[in-house]
């Protein structure tokens, strides 16, 4: 039996002397090299066991998955992503942490201690080599960071990653193996160490609960809670996340537990060790007075000026009579926005006086504390007055004009990107039929209006389609069966249709978009049956009528010889689970004005 | 264990045959070292861990913050679960088996002391979170009796994952594979797409994760009862069927068996 649990014997192990000539004032040059040669020797055994840990390749696996399900549906923004991969290395952490409280506690768990006492390494050297071993989690915390930097560089990421953050997440598994190794020199049981893996998670996922910059302090608090807005910044913000001190302060934790482990299992040199102990204490509270320091006012000054006049820092340039301004750096992305438009137009008959602008917008929160702790709050109004002012629309863009796309809502590929695409091209044939910025004043205030059996709608639809050829499945899941959605207007429930991406933020049309209904996509999706030179001539004919906002969808059915498609009814009460609003016990429900623009 | 062969043998119970509900008159006397060697400690220090994060949580969820919520209860009780996975153990257990008493019976009484312990966190907890609702709330609050049935849930999981992660050859350290396994696993059923329309609030209607849970929590027990009551003893090697020739860790030539 060995510390190392059976595995290979330990070169140069024996070479130490007897238990007692390990005197620290008896200590040889001889001796001393001896006990290092052990060390490295144990610590060696022990990064070997830890590399093949089933534990940490687990975590290594879990990881990987937790940085995949971040990054494969968003935009590759490095600024972001680097943060990214630090939360698949807090999985990982949280594995080394219970992997490393298991070894550390291997002796007193199966009740060893007296054997172990019987070999010639001291148990002070054994945490030594402990600690030294967790050199074995660098190798998977560094392919975890390989993969997922390659991963991400494959997608056309904007910007370059930042090392501290990259070094931060190396660093977080470190600290946490050590803290594994502390808490394992003090309680063999398993659960200890399962336990300091859960606070350091749950800490973490649940990080927005904390006030002003308290996140920073946790071992990484999770861009959906506590970080939530770097996905949504053109570019990199100073002390946003504070990203060296963070690195900083994870080194300090990773020695001060170093320092507790050996100080718990070794009777001599407590003076050197409670030095060393201060001084990470010291640097680690330093590192974490840092983290609290807020963002400074110039950087909020100009991230909020970016917000407020886009015209100011972005690039725009026009194609095809559209205008397109992106902030710098996300002019990679044009292509992508040119090509569904282009399709849009190129099926026009004619085209809008009103020229089309197609620009990004930043969606920041100041009420988030962890952006804009520290600072007064009439300056936060101040901000929040000034981007009060910048909303779109009430820019210089007429709202029935501009398509608006926020930062970081652009996917990067795969089926989103296609998703993306039609609701780009959607966006663009509204405004060409003049379906946008045709939002109403309801009796619930500022409300969608619903083209109801309005030709133009089906037009628009059929024109998106053609333009981006989404999958059929795709489009008919606005439409579940036997699970209508509807909207009420006019005190009759119309049912309506939930085009593909709607909920997801990639785009937003003109004046907000019109509520679509299922009669408009049902006759859409017939019309992309028929051959499309006669359905263009048919529109081409008399193009002008189908933009009047009086001329019905059954008018065009008829103009293409097709039969309107019906539209199943909604039932008047609803089983649970099924969105049907309406009048009810309590009286009718909230009412959508009609498109008349 | 010694414990639990003098109780017997104070009860002057034989401890060769063990013919059906013969065995029952020994609990009373067991009663005691089963309390005895419950891991109180343990238990107990996870929940108040569990419940002292929540009270940290709630000392900050004050306006402009939401009030907390059953996403805040799920992660305040993964304490607790996760230390309910070292309960069911029996030491030595082919020496247990060979009592008069089953050997399944000191673990499930360490079940059932361990029930009232979570049933308490929780509704601690469910106190704690109620606190943090601000009066004259507009709206109705969640409802908790999914919460309910989603923690049955994951604690039954967790025990049955652990009694069959003990009868594995790695039975020393089955709590701490079980705590893990039987997470991830929830994790797993919770954002799979597939499944989370089942398990997970939304999208799954309150009703229905209720009734899924509590289906979960039965076929777990089941699995549980099933596991502890098996008395298959592994061997860590067949003795008698040779394979070939090896060598073990320590240089020690042996024969592979499969």
């Amino acid at each position: 039996m060995t510390t190392t649990d059976g595995a290979a014997a330990l070169p140069g192990a024996g070479a130490a002397g007897p238990p007692g000539q390990h005197t620290p004032a008896g200590l040889t040059k001889r001796s001393r090299a001896a006990r290092r040669r052990t060390v490295l020797a144990l610590a060696r055994v022990e990064a070997r066991l830890l590399i093949r840990n089933w534990l940490v390749l687990a975590g290594v696996l879990a990881g990987g998955i937790v940085i995949w399900t971040f990054l494969w549906a968003a935009q590759p923004l490095w600024w972001d992503a680097d943060w990214q991969i630090g939360e698949g290395q807090l999985t990982l952490a949280m594995a080394v942490l219970v992997a490393a409280q298991l070894s550390a506690g291997r002796p007193r768990r199966d009740a060893m201690t007296d054997l172990y006492a019987s070999f010639p390494a001291r148990a002070s050297t054994r945490t030594l080599a402990q600690l030294a071993g967790l050199a074995g989690a660098v190798p998977a915390s560094l392919l975890l960071i390989g993969a997922a930097v390659g991963f991400v560089q494959l997608r056309g990421p904007i910007g370059a990653p930042s090392v501290a953050v990259l070094a931060g997440g190396l660093l977080l598994v470190i600290a946490a193996g050590a803290a594994g190794i502390a808490i394992g020199a003090r309680f063999s049981h398993p659960m200890a160490g399962v336990l300091g893996a859960l606070v350091l998670a749950i800490t973490s996922w649940q990080s927005q609960r904390f006030p002003g910059a308290i996140p920073w302090l946790l071992a990484w608090p999770l861009e959906s809670n506590g970080a939530g807005q770097l996905d949504r910044l053109p570019g990199p913000l100073a002390g946003y996340p504070p990203a060296a001190a963070h690195a900083a302060e994870l080194a300090g934790v990773a020695v001060l537990a170093g320092i507790v482990a050996l100080a718990v299992t070794t009777r001599r040199a407590r003076a050197g060790l409670a030095a060393a102990g201060a001084v990470a204490m010291a640097v680690t509270c330093l590192a974490g007075a840092v983290q609290l320091r807020p963002i400074p006012t110039a950087d909020l000054n100009h991230l909020v000026a970016e917000a407020a006049s886009p015209a100011s820092a972005q690039h725009c340039t026009t194609a095809s009579q559209v205008r397109y301004c992106l902030y710098p750096g996300f002019g990679r992305d044009l292509p992508a926005l040119e090509a569904p438009v282009d399709e849009v137009l190129a099926h026009l008959p004619a085209r809008p006086s009103q020229p089309l602008t197609v620009l990004q917008v930043l969606t920041i929160f100041l009420s988030d504390p962890v952006l804009t702790h520290g600072h007064p709050a009439q300056q936060i109004a101040r901000w929040a007055a000034q981007l009060q002012h910048a909303q779109p629309g009430v820019s210089d863009i007429p709202a029935a004009s501009g398509i608006y796309l926020p930062v970081g809502s652009w996917p990067a590929g795969g089926g989103l990107l296609t998703v993306a695409r039609f609701d780009l091209a959607l966006a663009a044939a509204e405004w060409a039929v003049h379906l946008s910025g045709t939002s109403g004043i309801s009796s619930n205030g500022l409300e969608s209006c619903v083209p109801v059996g309005q030709a133009r709608e089906a037009v628009a639809i059929w024109l998106a389609i053609l333009a981006t050829h989404p999958s059929a499945s795709e489009l008919q899941g606005g439409l579940p069966a036997g699970h209508l959605f509807g909207t009420e207007v006019g005190n009759t429930i119309v049912p309506t249709w939930n085009y593909p991406g709607v909920g997801n933020g990639y785009v937003t049309p003109p004046g907000g978009g019109p509520q679509l209904t299922a009669a408009g996509y049902l006759l859409a999706s017939a019309m992309t049956r028929l051959p499309q030179q006669r359905v263009a001539h048919v529109l081409a004919g008399v193009w002008g009528k189908w933009l009047n906002w009086r001329t019905t969808d059954a008018q065009l059915a008829a103009a293409l010889a097709i039969p309107m498609p019906s539209v199943p009814a909604i039932p008047p009460h609803p089983s649970p689970g099924r969105v049907a609003p309406g009048p009810g016990p309590e009286g009718p429900g909230p009412q959508s004005p009609v498109c008349t623009g | 264990m010694h414990r639990l062969t003098a109780a017997l043998r104070d009860d002057q119970t034989r401890p060769a045959a063990r013919p059906g509900g013969s065995w029952l008159g020994a609990l009373p006397p067991l009663t005691r070292p089963i309390i005895r060697t419950m891991p109180w400690v343990m238990l107990i220090t996870a929940c108040l861990i569990s419940l002292a994060y929540l009270a940290v949580l709630a000392h900050f969820a004050h306006a402009p913050s939401p009030p907390l919520g059953p996403d805040a209860a799920r992660l305040a009780f993964l304490p607790a679960v996760a230390a309910l996975a070292f309960v069911p153990r029996t030491p030595v257990r082919p020496l247990t088996q060979t009592t008069p008493v089953p050997a399944w019976v000191v673990p499930a009484g360490h079940l059932l002391l361990a029930a009232p312990i979570l049933a308490a966190t929780c509704w601690a907890q469910l106190r704690i979170i109620a606190g943090t609702v601000p009066p004259h709330t507009l709206g109705p609050l969640p409802a908790v009796y999914p919460l309910i049935a989603q923690l049955t849930g994951w604690c039954a999981v967790t025990v049955a994952v652990a009694a069959w992660a003990r009868r594995s050859r790695y039975a020393d350290l089955s709590g701490a594979i079980a705590a893990p396994a039987s997470l991830a696993a929830v994790a797993l059923a919770w954002y799979a797409p597939i499944t989370s329309r089942f398990v997970a609030e939304p999208p799954g209607s309150p009703h229905g994760v209720t009734i899924v849970w509590y289906a979960v929590a039965s076929t777990a027990l089941a699995l549980t009862g099933v596991a502890m009551r098996d008395r298959w003893h592994r061997y860590s090697r067949r003795p008698h069927r040779p394979g070939p020739a090896g060598h073990d860790r320590a240089g020690y030539p042996f024969r592979k068996n499969r």
